[in-house]
């Protein structure tokens, strides 16, 4: 039923929109590697081919058409697999992630910083991912960077990946909720506490698949909480994915009916039930 | 800077005959023609009515309010724009569906074309769960049918002319942009960056997470208030609604406390309309760095002197809103 609908949602262009309209990146990845899973190959490389044409000179992707600037979104495009995406768009992928962070963690920003005698908050001393260039990082676009470094890292391994995911890690856990678990990416505003989104949380968690500390225990235990609690397609597809990097998704897990509303959610709720998952990109719980 | 654009209307009056020390504004404006035109003033209608609880009677209470504001809204596509932030069932947070509700069924009844509700929420990126949370598909009939994700919407790339923050274009949502009427329905809280967030704030939830990111970081690196006023001057025909039934005081626009106001506040010029529910919650509206932006180049005013109201009057509603340390001054 959800590989219909993903097939019916595509668009003539060959990608697709979030619930209607015109294609964007973000649920053309998901499609692409839910369809691919599924053995729906016709599918899958029509909307390569609308991937293949997004393409921007600086080696990564925009959200969508039309839109002049790359994006969060090369993270996911690094997760199709690199063979049909083409293996020197692959790699400008990866290298367009390697030289992206978050504007806090450029060198003008943090000059001035200095400059101006403010001290380095700690939630600023690694460098994450942002949505945009120009901007700050934040936990989404820091985990799917991280999803990404992390299948380049198994397919070649080198230094700078290394180096990124080592960063990515920190970030991750500076940004921690003081509960577990983790929102946006804003821990204290104002210096108020914030709570944890059960979406973010799930992608977090699978960003630090293998990573053991006292942090990602008690990110797991809210992560089951929410699990237990949330009706949401987008979030228990995400914290099933966090839960199933860890192995910590209990065995006799049912989940409940929930209705999926877009492309994503339907895309991810196939995709979590694919053996060798490529979002954990076959590294489920274990150490990289 | 640019000259006024100069509007005609039967409430149309210049400053200088509404406010005293008219001989100095005369000579100081002689002093300058040729470098500076005076700013004409519009003045604006903004109704106070009271809604003391989300009941049945909102119905016919917002029926009223169009009716006042004598809206010709026949054959119209109208856009109603919700302030949707967070999951949390019966909190203050979110504009209550049953004021969004009451709107819908208030412009078909005026004989709109067709009645959308719109939203693009800043932090949380399943936009219809989130609605799901705060009552709107229980509330409102076919919801998922007349809502758009507006963080998802298809969209146009626009240029800020004059811009007051650094972005000196915009992608904006094509259902707000092709809507011959935008209606945002703002709820009445506090703000820790801003102060207070009202219709004109409810405005970035226009701008597309689809392109910019949850939260849409670009809009805080190009300057919130500054940003406000840019995306305020984007849309030039807005009703604005307010719901003050409950509102938020103290760390808003989240985490404040469910303060009731017990009001609905309304009108065409969203500047006024702002103004006003500032004076509700006790906030001096000079002291909130977009309303001040959005006066260059407008014929719109916040001096209550120029603000007509109609229904209640202020000072029969006003109510102190505790504000966020920062702003305990304003």
């Amino acid at each position: 039923m959800a590989i219909e609908t993903l097939l019916s949602r595509q668009n003539q262009d060959g990608g697709w929109p979030y619930t209607r309209g015109s294609s964007w990146t973000e649920p053309t990845v998901y499609a692409i590697l839910a369809l691919l899973g599924a053995g729906e190959h016709d599918a899958a490389e029509r909307g390569m081919r609308w991937i293949g044409a997004m393409v921007r000179p600086d080696g990564g992707w925009p959200p969508r058409g039309g839109v002049d600037e790359s994006a969060w979104v090369t993270g996911l495009v690094a997760l199709l697999p690199p063979e049909r995406l083409g293996t020197g768009r692959y790699e400008a992928a990866i290298q367009w992630l390697l030289r992206t962070t978050g504007q806090e963690s450029a060198f003008l920003y943090r000059m001035r910083e200095l400059l101006l005698g403010n001290s380095e908050p700690p939630e600023q001393k690694f460098p994450g991912w942002p949505w945009v260039p120009g901007t700050a990082a934040w936990v989404g676009p820091t985990s799917i960077a991280m999803l990404a470094l992390r299948r380049a890292a198994v397919r070649r391994a080198s230094r700078a990946i290394g180096e990124r995911l080592d960063d990515g890690r920190r970030f991750l856990i500076v940004r921690m909720c003081h509960e577990g678990g983790w929102n946006h990416g804003a821990v204290r505003p104002l210096g108020y506490e914030t709570h944890p989104y059960p979406e973010m949380t799930g992608m977090a968690l699978a960003a630090l698949a293998g990573w053991k500390s006292p942090e990602v225990e008690r990110a797991i235990t809210v992560a089951r909480q929410f699990l237990a609690d949330c009706r949401s397609a987008d979030a228990l597809n995400w914290l099933r994915l966090g839960l199933m990097a860890h192995g910590q998704l209990p065995p006799d897990y049912c989940a409940p009916t929930v209705t999926c509303r877009t492309t994503p959610e339907t895309a991810l709720g196939l995709l979590v039930g694919q053996k060798d998952n490529p979002l954990l990109g076959g590294l489920h719980g274990a150490t990289v | 800077m640019k000259g006024p654009r100069r509007l005609k209307g039967p409430h149309e009056i210049t400053r200088r005959e509404a406010v005293a020390a008219s001989a100095a504004a005369a000579a100081a404006g002689t002093l300058l023609a040729g470098c500076r035109r005076q700013r004409r003033i519009r003045i604006a209608e903004v109704s106070i009515t009271r809604a003391p609880a989300y009941e049945q009677n909102l119905y016919g209470t917002m029926r009223d309010i169009l009716r006042q504001h004598r809206l010709d809204v026949r054959g119209r596509r109208v856009l109603l724009k919700p302030n949707l932030v967070e999951f949390e069932a019966g909190s203050a947070i979110n504009t209550h569906p049953m004021v969004v509700h009451a709107a819908m069924e208030a412009f078909l009844s005026l004989g709109a074309a067709e009645v959308r509700i719109a939203e693009g929420p800043g932090h949380r990126r399943n936009t219809l769960d989130l609605a799901d949370a705060a009552g709107y598909f229980r509330v409102v009939p076919r919801f998922e049918d007349r809502f758009v994700d507006l963080n998802v919407d298809d969209v146009t790339l626009l240029p800020t002319r004059n811009p007051f923050s650094r972005l000196n274009e915009l992608y904006l949502p094509n259902s707000a942009l092709g809507a011959d009427l935008l209606v945002p329905i703002a709820k009445m809280k506090t703000h820790h960056w801003v102060g207070a967030t009202l219709s004109m704030k409810d405005l970035f939830g226009l701008v597309p997470s689809g392109i910019y990111g949850w939260p849409k970081n670009v809009l805080h690196w190009a300057g919130i208030s500054e940003c406000i006023a840019d995306l305020h001057s984007h849309f030039p025909r807005q009703f604005a609604l307010v719901d003050g039934i409950v509102g938020m005081e103290g760390n808003g626009p989240i985490q404040g406390v469910a303060k009731a106001a017990g009001v609905l506040v309304a009108g065409r010029d969203p500047v006024a309309v702002d103004a006003t529910c500032c004076r509700i919650m006790r906030i001096d509206p000079f002291r909130i760095r977009y309303l001040q932006l959005a006066l260059r180049d407008t014929t719109a005013d916040i001096h209550e002197a120029n603000i007509r109201q109609i229904g209640e009057r202020i000072a029969g509603v006003a109510t102190h809103f505790q504000l966020p340390p920062d702003f305990s001054d304003v």
